[in-house]
């Protein structure tokens, strides 16, 4: 029943996941546990995936609601015009990108969240869903027709009095009556 | 500056004294697990192994115990209610903290994945030291098969590795798709995978099976500290002697402990979902259906054994348009012991009401002329669940009432005036007033018939003092209305009843929390429509 946006779930999961390398990449690099270059790798990863994914997509059908200070990302990533239009390109680039972070403990989570999102991100591309940027409406002033400077210069045509007069012996019957019998 | 902070602390003074409750005691957990694990003999050995890695994770796992049992508990729905129709069991005041059930729930949840993250971050870190400070000394005490074994297997070959992994992944699942987003746009996927909720409380259960942490067992007969044979320390021998162990250390896993918190809460909330769900099965008959300008149809039902209060609402569910989908309604006529059929009044917005409506009513033709309807309608099988209890049943519990509906928000008041309309005895309310904003004018047709009556009752019958009603065109200015208000109700506690868009609701808010110079005191009361 009603269209399911499976977009914007995956948006959602997808930012968050990208907190979580990047979490998980801080406590790596910080630790300096053994592969720690993956966390550095991690760090990185998780910033461009938070990046790309801050702006929401315009929805389909309905108002769409957008995160705040989104425009100026929404501008970047417009920019990419298909790459990033596209969900399976989407897709693929997160299950691509998660990859390297499953090779250390401290980004294995953000690795696999990651993986989830490309999934359902990947659902969202077979049904046909794409990325659309939110622009602000610009309420153009249109200006007023040329003849509404023009009033007019006669009266609208009216019937003679005698037939304008409220008939008050018949109140209910008058408001049905037409004074001027109206042609088929 | 004292009057709007009264007015403030009988506002909000009742959810800030829960959630202090609910902090000092998530606080008060944290620390005494903590400080159990950093001091305490039994986890010497552990401790000198794992560090403050373990006392940070069993603390957080204990809030986590905590929240996990709580959570449950504002969604059951129908002891809810019980607990608000008992006026025996429960003052004024807990009822209205009955209506932040919600974000109760909310606050529980956040405070699970906070405390998930924590729990999380510790145990990565006590895999790493078990992984790194292999004991030889105390062999039963290692998770880890030999020193410097890859922490990443440990995690993938024991119980509570595994099952951790599944409940961070249904955890953020969960997570994600409970933003105001993606429920407000696309409510199925939160439902549905908010009911992941049963898999994760059975894995939960399961979670600390295989006893990762090991506990010692006879600290009399060897103290934590002590010198084992093979040992000497640099003092005298004398010293030596005293402090010579008993025995080995013996040690012993944990008995899982999660299940005490969260079985209880669970087997509630499970009876009462199928308590709801026995209920719900015997479907409703359709006894008419008007429709009304501006997108309104109106639907009178009848169902045996159904009793409801005014204010309270209901969940419908069509199978014809969809068998899974839910979607509350407010009841604008509830059964008396006169008229058994009850009555919704639902706006047609989404796809869901579209497709409803047209399978009840007839689609205009454009091509015959209209005809009174002479054959039987058959009307789709419709099944409802409820009622539950909203915050406007409190209408009739104060003394003065003020009721502000924005729209098509007026249909809880509309059940409270026909309760009012049917007769007015054995209730506290003696004074009410309603205040109903439409955008336009032909919205006042949803409810003339019941208007009118009032009107008319009022009219008629000496015991009725009618007060003005007026009809203006404008936005209400709410802060000269209250003020009025305040002047005739002086030194009384007035209910503020509210049921329509935020930017009302907020204002109306502000202004019940500020000051008065009247000495009224305005209650604020929110009903919101998902």
């Amino acid at each position: 029943m009603g269209k399911i946006e499976w977009a914007m779930w995956a948006n959602e999961q997808a930012l968050a996941s990208g907190l979580i390398l990047l979490t998980g990449g801080i406590v790596g690099v910080a630790g300096q546990f053994r592969g720690w270059q993956f966390a550095a790798y991690a760090i990185a990863a998780g910033v461009f995936v938070c990046l790309l994914e801050y702006p929401r997509s315009k929805r389909a059908k309905g108002t769409s609601v957008e995160r705040t200070g989104q425009y100026c990302f929404t501008v970047c990533v417009k920019s990419f015009g298909p790459l990033t239009r596209n969900y399976y390109v989407r897709a693929f680039l997160h299950a691509a990108i998660c990859v390297p972070g499953g090779f250390m403990l401290a980004t294995v989570l953000g690795c696999v969240c990651l993986g989830i999102a490309s999934i359902i991100y990947l659902a969202a591309a077979i049904r046909g869903e794409h990325w659309e940027p939110i622009v602000p409406r610009k309420d153009t002033v249109r200006p007023p027709p040329a003849d509404i400077k023009n009033p007019p210069q006669n009266p609208p045509p009216r019937p003679p009095p005698e037939t304008r007069r409220k008939r008050v012996e018949d109140l209910e019957g008058a408001a049905y009556d037409n004074p001027i019998p109206v042609k088929d | 500056m004292v009057a709007s902070l009264r007015s403030w602390v009988a506002n909000e003074g009742g959810k800030h004294f829960v959630l202090i409750l609910w902090l000092g005691a998530n606080t008060w957990l944290f620390m005494k697990t903590f400080l159990l694990y950093f001091t305490g003999q039994q986890y010497h050995y552990l401790y000198k192994m794992l560090g403050l890695g373990m006392c940070i994770s069993r603390a957080s796992a204990s809030v986590l115990n905590l929240n996990c049992s709580l959570v449950l508990l504002p969604m059951c729905r129908s002891l809810l209610t019980f607990v608000r129709g008992t006026h025996a069991v429960s003052s004024r005041e807990t009822r209205r903290l009955l209506d932040k059930s919600k974000t109760f729930h909310v606050a529980c949840g956040v405070s699970i994945c906070i405390f998930s993250v924590v729990h999380v971050s510790a145990h990565l870190v006590n895999v790493v030291n078990f992984s790194v400070s292999y004991s030889d000394d105390f062999p039963a005490l290692n998770l880890a098969r030999y020193k410097g074994e890859d922490p990443k297997l440990i995690i993938l070959t024991t119980i509570p590795g595994v099952t951790g992994l599944f409940l961070v992944l249904i955890l953020f699942l969960m997570f994600t798709s409970s933003s105001y987003c993606v429920r407000l746009f696309n409510y199925e996927i939160f439902w549905y995978t908010h009911n992941l909720f049963i898999v994760f409380y059975i894995i939960l259960m399961v979670h600390m099976v295989g006893g990762a942490l090991k506990y010692q067992t006879n600290i009399e007969a060897h103290p934590p500290g002590c010198l084992t044979a093979n040992q000497s320390s640099t003092s005298q021998r004398r010293e030596d002697e005293e402090r010579r162990c008993g025995e080995e250390a013996h040690f012993q896993p944990h008995y899982p402990q999660t299940w005490l918190w969260v079985s209880g809460p669970l087997c509630l909330y499970c009876a009462e979902r199928f308590y709801r769900y026995i209920r719900s099965s015997d479907p409703v008959t359709i006894v008419t259906v008007i429709r009304h300008p501006c997108d309104v149809v109106e639907l009178r039902m009848l169902k045996k054994n159904f009793k409801a209060r005014p204010g309270q609402y209901v969940v419908l569910n069509c199978p014809g348009v969809s068998s899974f989908e839910n979607h509350p309604f407010t009841l604008t006529t509830c059964p008396t012991e006169k008229k058994e059929t009850f009555g919704i009044h639902l706006r047609v917005v989404g796809d869901w009401t579209e497709r409803f409506t047209q399978m009840l009513l007839p689609q205009p033709r454009m091509d015959l002329e209209i005809l009174p309807m002479v054959q039987q309608r058959r009307y789709p099988k419709l099944y409802i669940d409820g009622p539950f209890g909203s915050p406007s049943e409190e209408v009739f519990n104060y003394d003065v009432s003020v009721c502000v509906a924005g729209g098509i928000g007026v249909t809880p008041f509309a059940c409270v005036l026909h309760a009012l309309l049917d007769g007015w005895t054995g209730f506290r309310l003696q004074r009410l007033y309603f205040v109903w904003v439409c955008r336009e004018l032909q919205s006042f047709y949803w409810f003339s018939e019941l208007l009118c009556a009032l009107h008319h009752k009022s009219m008629s019958e000496e015991k009725y003092r009618p007060l003005t009603s007026r009809l203006l065109v404008g936005r209400p200015r709410w802060k000269l209305l209250f003020d009025e208000i305040g002047k005739t109700n002086k030194h009384k506690r007035v209910g503020v009843f509210c049921c329509g868009p935020k930017g009302i609701s907020k204002t109306l808010h502000k202004l019940c929390n500020s000051a008065r110079s009247s000495g009224t005191t305005f209650e604020f009361n929110k009903e919101s429509f998902g």
